[in-house]
């Protein structure tokens, strides 16, 4: 039996599918096939697939041939619900119900399919007929035949009006079932005065209704599957492994390509007398790739090629070294003093080249672009010098009030920032130094910690001091503040990374730290416990690797904060410093 | 004057029911991705996370799984869209034995039902009464936050059930069914089918979450022992 063999069953199941289930098949064509189907399935899921069925179908035509001595065996088959009533032998009850309830469908079940379809009409009668000499032959359970009764009153309606109750939708359900019952016959080519075949109609409406209320199955539905079958798992998942991950794993995934930042300094230095002063910028890196350093009244020069140390200078026991800067070219070196002299030296000859005059106070900062020296003073003033021609002096910057102690020039010469300790930022252009451009309040602190972006040009970052301890970036175009960071100290220096989208501020009070920060994202990437003391200044080797720090502590120290991979070119360095070296040429201090 | 009024609210509702449908689909395509991750049907690696509904949702990036999610995702929408849909299943099979072990199963209800579109069916397979409108009074609109935290709460839910649902093997595979109705269109790739339930299955039911003309209930079975 079809049925049998393709639902799964239980054991005891299956005993009765043999006897009720089994016995009816013949009888009944398509629509108590599908029933059949359903009240065994029924135990091991109430809904049955209409696949299967539709597959019964087919094979109905099978039994075209031998339809009688399948009749034969159906009969006595037949008997067996009845006695097994009688006796009392343990039948489900519900399949019970189902099996017996079609006997009492008289007059209320036959006339769905006539108001549905009424071109039935010959086999509406002829089903009451059967139906009808059955009757007697069950004894029908109470129950049963309450429920086909009321299922019975809803089909009434349900022939007028079609509402949402069960009844109704099983009313078409036995219209199907009817035309499939038609199109069996049709297919077996039996005469229609047989009277088995119009049995079907109003056996489908009881099973089905029967079995809608006590599934709880709607009947107008059908369960479709996505029938291919879903991709293989490329490997087995080990489900403990997944839950103790942590959650965010696709970020821990990327910790791996996350570069490691060595935390340990490569090189550390001794600076003995290096002046703790905030205001001062005593350490700058050449692309020549040496390293000055003032200390106190001496200025040394480190080649981190040889490693070996020189003093370049010493000055008249009255003053002090109070900034430091190599020109672009690395050939030179501009030492600004406490007295407000501005002295520029050749490194290699080791000689002085020149002193330019003009500040009362004290230099404490500087910034080259090509053969322009720009002066910050103690006074707020800062100067532009041509170091080429006698009167040096081409500029006045007239903005700060109070001590300048930040001063860049923009890698193009067009934009010059400076920081003051009057808490402001003057963003200047190169073309008109009357005024600045835009000056910037939003400090609360001296800012010292300028630069200007590598690879976005009109964005500079300022960092402010100890009231402050803010990082501030600033579109040097439209003169808005695009991000800002709360570094929770001090911000001595800030240096922007010419590999990584990254940015190395200094700090002093009260981390004292190295910390490198991701832009724009803002991320602190790693933060370095640096120096014993604040960190006062910094700078980059040339080839953007290495960054310099010195500290109060008097020591300098290097790190290998920006290392570039193993294979990443190095050509854009050194097409810089080649350039820088055709500029010596070029520039004559007198 | 008042036909065309009339004939305006028909466009607005049809057009919020068709969006409300494809958000549904949307979260259906989401929840199958996160059942597939937080069940360990495919490793962890194939996902890759996306921001959606506030929330990290982790979403395959296997090119098989992908299609094959999409290609149920196109007939889904269309079915939501012309509401035949009433229940969508997931099922985790066991690959070693074929048993069902874990049913996931999202029951929609369409909501309002103003005009007589036979898209719009009811299931009747719901004993609970449906939260019926009223006429008169339109729902008040659920605004896009709310939704979003709803649907939050619902896939919260979904990832925390990996604290009470047993551990599977890893070696599973799953199927998606869906309740249609009989008229539906049923193209090749999708067949009837049985509807999986698991035996003796314990039941937790999860948040629901409503958009303006759909409700969605979802409940996890899984067998026991």
């Amino acid at each position: 039996m079809a049925t049998a063999v393709s639902t799964p069953l239980k054991s005891h199941m299956g005993m009765f599918s043999s006897r009720t289930a089994g016995g009816r098949l013949p009888l009944t064509p398509s629509p108590r096939t599908r029933t059949n189907a359903l009240v065994l399935s029924n135990h091991s899921s109430p809904f049955t697939p209409e696949r299967k069925d539709s597959d019964d179908i087919k094979s109905k035509s099978t039994y075209g041939g031998n339809l009688s001595s399948h009749f034969a065996k159906s009969k006595s088959h037949r008997d067996s619900p009845k006695s097994n009533i009688a006796k009392g032998v343990q039948t489900p009850r519900r399949a019970l119900e189902l099996g017996v309830s079609d006997f009492t469908l008289t007059g209320t079940g036959c006339k769905t399919p006539a108001s549905s379809r009424s071109r039935k009409g010959a086999l509406r009668q002829k089903s009451t007929k059967t139906t009808l000499s059955y009757g007697d032959r069950f004894i029908p359970n109470r129950k049963a035949s309450s429920a086909i009764a009321t299922s019975g009153s809803g089909k009434l309606e349900a022939g007028e009006k079609r509402p949402k109750t069960s009844g109704g939708e099983s009313s078409v359900i036995l219209a199907s079932g009817v035309d499939d019952a038609l199109a069996a016959l049709g297919s077996l080519s039996i005469n229609d005065d047989e009277p088995t075949y119009s049995r079907p109609s109003p056996n489908t409406v009881a099973y089905q209704d029967s079995l809608a209320s006590a599934c709880g199955v709607s009947l107008n539905q059908r369960i479709l599957a996505f029938k291919p079958a879903a991709p293989e798992s490329s490997k087995p998942v080990d489900l403990r492994s997944q839950y103790n991950r942590p959650l965010k794993n696709a970020n821990a995934a990327s910790a791996q390509f996350r570069r490691r930042i060595a935390t340990a300094p490569e090189r550390v230095l001794d600076a003995p007398g290096l002046v703790d002063d905030y205001y001062l910028n005593l350490l700058d890196w050449s692309s020549g790739n040496q390293v000055a350093i003032g200390l106190e009244r001496n200025v040394y020069v480190w080649s981190a090629e040889s490693g070996t140390v020189s003093s370049l200078l010493e000055t008249s026991s009255d003053t002090y070294v109070s900034s430091v800067k190599w020109s672009d070219d690395g050939a030179y070196v501009s030492v600004g003093l406490g007295t407000g002299e501005v002295q520029i030296w050749d490194v290699e000859e080791g000689t002085k080249l020149r002193s330019m005059y003009g500040h009362d106070t004290r230099v404490g900062v500087m910034g080259w672009d090509k053969h322009t020296l720009s002066t910050g003073a103690r006074s707020g003033l800062v100067f532009n010098h041509d170091v080429r021609i006698s009167q040096h002096k081409i500029a006045e910057l007239v903005s700060h009030t109070s001590e300048v102690c930040g001063l860049e020039w923009r890698a193009d010469g067009a934009q010059l920032a400076t920081g003051g300790n009057d808490n402001l930022v003057s963003i200047w252009d190169a073309r008109s130094l009357a005024v600045p451009k835009f000056t910037k309040t939003n400090h609360k602190a001296a800012v010292k910690a300028l630069s200007w972006c590598p690879w976005a040009p009109n964005v500079l970052a300022t960092g402010g001091g100890s009231y402050d301890k803010h990082i501030h970036f600033w579109n040097t175009t439209t003169g808005a503040r695009v991000n800002s960071i709360d570094t929770g100290s001090q911000v001595t220096s800030l240096r922007w990374s010419p590999h990584y989208r990254e940015i190395v501020s200094t700090s002093g009070f009260p981390d004292n730290s190295i910390s490198i920060w991701s832009y724009p994202t803002l991320v602190r990437n790693v933060e370095i416990p640096a120096h014993e003391t604040r960190v006062l200044h910094s700078c980059l080797s040339p080839d953007g690797q290495m960054l310099a720090t010195a500290a109060a502590d008097e020591s300098l120290k290097f790190w290998k904060v920006f290392e570039k991979k193993a294979g990443a070119s190095s050509s854009a360095a050194v097409s810089g410093a080649s350039g820088k070296a055709d500029m010596v040429k070029q520039m004559t201090i007198r | 004057m008042s036909a065309d009024k009339a004939k305006d609210k028909a466009k607005t509702y049809k057009l919020s029911l068709k969006g409300s449908a494809k958000s549904v689909a949307e979260f259906f395509e989401y929840s199958i991705n996160t059942i597939l991750y937080q069940r360990g049907v495919y490793p962890a690696e194939d996902f890759t996370p996306v921001k959606k509904y506030g929330l990290t949702m982790l979403v395959s990036q296997d090119d098989q799984v992908k299609a094959y999610i999409k290609k149920i995702m196109i007939q889904l929408r269309e079915w939501m869209i012309g509401g035949k849909i009433s229940r969508l299943v997931v099922v985790i099979t066991s690959k070693d034995t074929g048993e069902n072990v874990e049913r996931w199963q999202f029951d929609v209800q369409v909501l309002s039902k103003p005009s007589k579109k036979s898209s719009s069916k009811k299931t009747s397979d719901k004993e609970n009464a449906q939260p019926s409108e009223d006429a008169v009074a339109p729902p008040a609109e659920k605004t896009e936050a709310e939704l979003q935290v709803q649907i939050q709460s619902v896939f919260r839910q979904i990832t925390a059930s990996v604290t009470f649902l047993p551990e599977l093997d890893g070696n599973c595979t799953f199927n998606v069914l869906v309740y249609a109705d009989a008229d539906s269109e049923v193209p090749m790739e999708w067949g009837d089918s049985d509807a999986r339930e698991i035996q003796n299955a314990e039941k937790v039911q999860l948040r629901s979450f409503s958009t303006n003309s759909h409700k969605v209930d979802t409940l996890v079975s899984y067998r026991m022992g």
